[in-house]
């Protein structure tokens, strides 16, 4: 008898099994072999070809080996191929899974369309949203170490502002007591010349008055020529002029040999000693820069805003201790007014827009997730539609995890689809966006697409892949193959699968009325915004700025009469009506005083004292602004002399915070703090009816008009005009030509625009809200409509069973519809609760509509429950409509 | 579902569905159980050591059957196996999962000549 164990031992030797193992292994097989032997023995073979024949059952080793090397490793994994290492296995049914999951996918063009372009909707609003709140809020300053960049300031909560700016000795304080910085520098960004340009004409251009190290500071230097000075930056010192990037580009078209140069500044000469690189974009949207030039012990404003760069390690709240520290050991400040306030560098920019593009961002993943049930509801009704074929597969021995790999790779490839659909969908969506956006916004705003960016659209797509391509995994983990193949057999559904779907439809509509009830209130928000009444009439009026060089007109008297002229000139203007000048238009900015009313209310040293809008107007300002008058007279010719009584107009809120009554014509008011011969009183002529100054949505504070005698300023024109405002512009243009040759005209727009202006914000967010609602809600009649339908289809013999056993057609629609509207009454309540929790969050935005306002959430509900009714409808009345034995027979 | 994968799944599916159906009445050894594979077919199917006992193995590491061994005076000793009632449930999964592939195809292939 050969020996069997020896040639099995042979080629299991190198398996590294335990010696009991491999002997129990060599003792069977052997044994096997050895019958084997016997059988073709006795089948009259030869003992030698016997025993070949017996020991070709062992093929080679190393197929027995492998083999058997296989049935070691971890139960999931499929036996490798022969020869192939672990790693290469996995490859290539990675490369394998990638080509079935595409084939499939081909093959259902209309399901795939649907899933890619659903997720696409829902990646486009995201990554637009995302890359508008990346340029603001994420993608760091174009400033070398430009996380060590704060901004700088004062607050004074006593005079009800957050941000007063700095005072020239108080920064020259800080700057000089500092432990916390490496450097700091401030600007005037309020000021502005006329450009006399090298061809003749002239340009309004924005100046920042800067201190010396602001270039250091942003960590730039001068792309052409030197950087400010200290003998530049002190008082009386030779004037001289940074320009900025845009501005050599624009006027001196990029000549490398500018440095030196001399230009005119509303007729004072400025040689000019560089150029700005294009980073310097801090002060924002400024054409130049000039050395403020301070007198440090003048107290006088506040007015300036700072940079400063900490020294690393150095956080804000250390920073703003030290600041504080200085600035309360200084005597002047010890009234404790206004104290020093650090923010990052960008806050000062884009705070406002802080809540909304979060609760836009939160609106879109709303959008997202609604996608992403909607994809998984199809991907379940579409697993159902595979169900035969996950059952052979598991049936003839394809592993559990073998076919979720399958199925997680076909979600993935869809998530790529619409990922990269969604992309490019979102950079038109994101271009049409940036297009509405006001000129005025920071130049750092950029909305290029970047790492951050990808990596965020990555991540939304791939998390969009793992929550779609879950619910048909665990289907399919979840499967018992034999009720399953009963079941696939039967072709109706079963129950887990049912609700789970139900759950997704409950789910979208809970989701949708969440995002419709947030848009109901913000639109809410807005009609009442829109149909609040501005105080004037917008319609019809264009205003302008204009500042007569001070070199020209030296004296006041002469800037009135060259005023004065204009007036007349303008109001000889055929399609004029009227024309007037204020300091300061509605909507366009502020100037704070403090005042004290002759019998009126006092304050207290520690009571907080509001600041006073003041605006120097001229006579018929009142009329050509449609300002209504309260009771008194607007100003006249009499009032419009420098040497006239000192008279003012005030507004209601004004005249009822003083005194608590508008009947105050007559009555007289000051500025606070008293002159050397006591206060300076003016009488108050006339009250008008409050108006919008600051805006729509914005809180009116008491506001003191002027006149002339009481204080001058550099005016902005309005003219009133019969047809549109626009038409006389360049009449306008024409006489203030004649009048004045180099005087530009600039912030040229009509009062509509300024109005459509300051709603930018409101608007665009009222309106993305808006349409990310609608797609929401879409997205959601969608889902019902499929999932309703699916079911009908997949219930098509019960329901026949049912009608030839007697049911009415109208039993059928009623209970179809009946069982649909229950899952959308259920998303309704969910959603209903949801949203009372989010809708706080929308506070802030709602402008006094109430976060329980019935008739939205109304209006809401009766619109989900009739996209729902019609959604369910539909299929509904298929149902009814089936044939009792066309569908039985189509089993 | 690709060719390659069909028959990969196949093949090992159908050779597990044979080994458990064989051991549903009684309990038997490697070699009995490749005799009756080889004749209960006519001898279309057969399988060599080298692919039988490894799937033995790995059905026996999943827990579907249990080895023992059996020593009787002059006689290698030999290994039975049993089926264990995890064995039997999935025996009739497979079992059903086999019918309905079979109908499956037998619809298809019938189909052309209907």
């Amino acid at each position: 008898m050969p020996d069997w164990t020896q040639p099995v031992l042979d080629r299991i030797r190198n398996l590294g099994l335990s010696p009991a193992r491999e002997a129990d292994i060599a003792d069977e097989l052997a044994s096997h072999l050895e019958e084997r032997y016997r059988e073709l023995l006795a089948r009259g073979l030869p003992a030698a070809e016997a025993e070949r024949a017996a020991l070709e059952e062992l093929e080679s080793g190393d197929a027995l080996a492998s083999r058997l090397r296989a049935t070691r490793q971890p139960l999931a994994r499929e036996p490798m191929p022969l020869g192939s290492t672990r790693k290469g296995n996995l490859m290539e049914s990675f490369w394998h899974d990638l080509k079935v999951a595409i084939r499939m996918l081909a093959q259902r063009p209309a399901f795939s369309l649907a899933v890619a372009g659903m997720l696409a909707i829902g990646v486009a609003g995201n990554a637009a949203i995302f890359s508008v709140f990346n340029a603001m809020f994420l993608r760091p300053l174009p400033f070398p170490g430009a996380d060590r960049l704060v901004d700088l300031d004062e607050t004074a909560p006593k005079w009800n502002l957050t941000r007063v700016g700095i005072s020239n000795p108080d920064y020259d304080a800080w700057q000089k007591g500092n432990k916390t910085f490496e450097s700091m520098a401030f600007a005037d960004t309020g000021g502005g010349a006329n450009l006399a340009t090298p061809d003749g004409g002239s340009e309004r251009i924005k100046l920042a008055a800067v201190t010396k190290d602001m270039l250091h500071v942003l960590g730039l230097k001068p792309l052409i020529g030197r950087d400010i000075q200290a003998e530049d930056d002190r008082p009386k010192a030779p004037a001289v002029l940074l320009l900025g990037y845009d501005l050599w580009q624009r006027q001196f078209h990029g000549d490398r040999n500018v440095a030196g140069l001399i230009v005119k500044l509303s007729g004072r000469p400025h040689t000019v000693i560089g150029v700005l690189p294009r980073e310097a974009v801090l002060p924002p949207n400024v054409d130049a820069w000039v050395p403020l030039a301070a007198d440090v012990t003048d107290g006088g404003s506040y007015h300036l805003g700072g940079t400063g760069r900490l020294k690393p390690g150095v956080t804000i709240g250390q920073a703003k201790a030290d600041l504080t520290r200085i600035h309360f050991s200084r005597q002047e400040n010890a009234g404790r007014i206004t104290s020093p306030v650090v923010f990052p560098a960008r806050d000062r920019y884009v705070s406002d827009f802080k809540i909304v593009t979060r609760i836009l961002l939160g609106a879109v993943a709303v959008v997202l997730l609604i996608a992403c049930v909607n994809i998984a509801g199809l991907m379940l009704v579409r697993g159902e539609g595979r169900s035969r074929e996950i059952a052979i597969r598991t049936a003839i021995g394809a592993s559990r995890g073998r076919i979720a790999r399958q199925l997680i790779t076909e979600g993935f490839v869809l998530a790529a689809a619409g990922g990269i659909c969604g992309v490019a969908l979102g950079k038109v969506f994101l271009t049409g966006l940036a297009s509405l956006m006001p000129d005025d916004l920071p130049k750092w705003i950029r909305f290029d697409f970047d790492g951050r960016f990808a990596l965020f659209c990555i991540a939304i797509t791939a998390l969009a892949g793992v929550l779609f391509s879950l619910a048909p995994v665990l289907q399919a983990s979840a499967l018992d193959t034999r009720g399953w193949l009963q079941e696939a057999a039967r072709n109706t559904f079963g129950k887990g699968r049912r609700a789970m779907l139900g759950t997704l439809v409950t789910g979208e509509v809970a989701l949708s009325l969440v995002l419709l009830s947030g848009c109901g209130l913000i639109l809410q928000a807005f009609q009442k915004v829109m149909h609040e009444n501005p105080g004037f009439r917008p319609d019809h009026v264009l205003t302008f700025s204009l500042r007569p060089s001070p070199v020209k007109y030296p004296k006041p008297e002469q800037r009135l009469s060259f005023y004065q002229s204009l007036l007349d000139r303008l109001r000889a203007l055929p399609g004029v009506r009227d024309a007037s000048a204020a300091t300061i238009v509605p909507l366009d900015g502020h100037s704070g005083w403090f005042y004290r009313a002759e019998g009126g209310r006092q304050f207290g040293a520690n009571e907080q004292t509001p600041v006073v809008l003041q605006v120097t107007v001229l006579p018929g300002y009142l009329k050509t602004m449609g300002i209504r008058l309260a009771s008194g007279r607007d100003f006249d010719e009499r009032d419009n002399r420098l040497d006239a009584p000192k008279v003012v107009m005030i507004n209601e809120t004004f005249a009822r915070f003083y005194w608590g009554t508008t009947d105050v014509v007559g009555k007289r008011v000051a500025w606070a703090g008293n002159g050397p011969t006591g206060p300076d009183w003016f009488q108050v002529i006339g009250v008008f009816k409050d108006m919008r100054h600051y805006g729509l949505d914005e809180a009116i504070r008491p506001e003191v008009f002027a006149s002339i005698a009481v204080t001058g300023g550099a005016f902005t024109f309005a003219v009133r005009t019969d047809t549109d405002p626009h038409t006389i512009v360049s009449a306008t243009r024409q006489e203030i030509q004649r009048l004045d040759p180099n005087l530009p005209m600039f912030n040229v727009r009509t009062m509509t625009e300024r109005l459509d202006r300051s709603l930018w914000t409101r608007r665009a967010y009222s309106w993305l809200f808006a349409a990310f609602a609608a797609v929401a809600i879409l997205l959601a009649a969608a889902g019902i409509y499929g999932v309703i339908s699916f079911g009908v289809s997949q219930r098509t013999r019960e329901i026949g069973i049912r009608m030839a056993l007697g049911a009415r057609p109208g039993q059928v629609l009623s209970r179809v519809l009946w069982q649909g509207m229950l899952l959308v009454a259920a998303g309704v309540a969910i959603g209903l609760t949801v949203s009372q929790l989010t809708a706080r969050l929308l506070t802030t935005l709602l402008f006094g509509v109430s976060t329980r306002d019935l008739a939205t959430y109304a209006g809401v509900i009766l619109g989900v429950a009739l996209v729902g009714l019609v959604a369910n409808f539909v299929p509904a009345r298929r149902a009814a409509r089936i044939h009792p034995v066309e569908a039985l027979r189509s089993e | 579902m690709s060719n390659q994968s069909i028959d990969r799944d196949l093949k090992k599916g159908s050779a597990e569905l044979l080994i458990l159906s064989l051991l549903e009445s009684r309990q038997r050894h490697g070699y009995e159980i490749s005799k009756l594979i080889e004749s209960r077919s006519d001898g279309a199917v057969r399988f060599r050591v080298a692919s039988l006992y490894p799937l033995l193995y790995r059905l026996e590491d999943r827990g579907y059957l249990q080895g023992r061994w059996v020593e009787k005076a002059g006689e290698r000793r030999k290994r039975y196996y049993r089926l264990t009632p995890a064995g039997r449930k999935v025996l009739a999964e497979r079992r059903s999962g086999w019918a309905a592939f079979v109908e499956a195809i037998r619809r298809i292939t019938s189909a052309e000549h209907a």
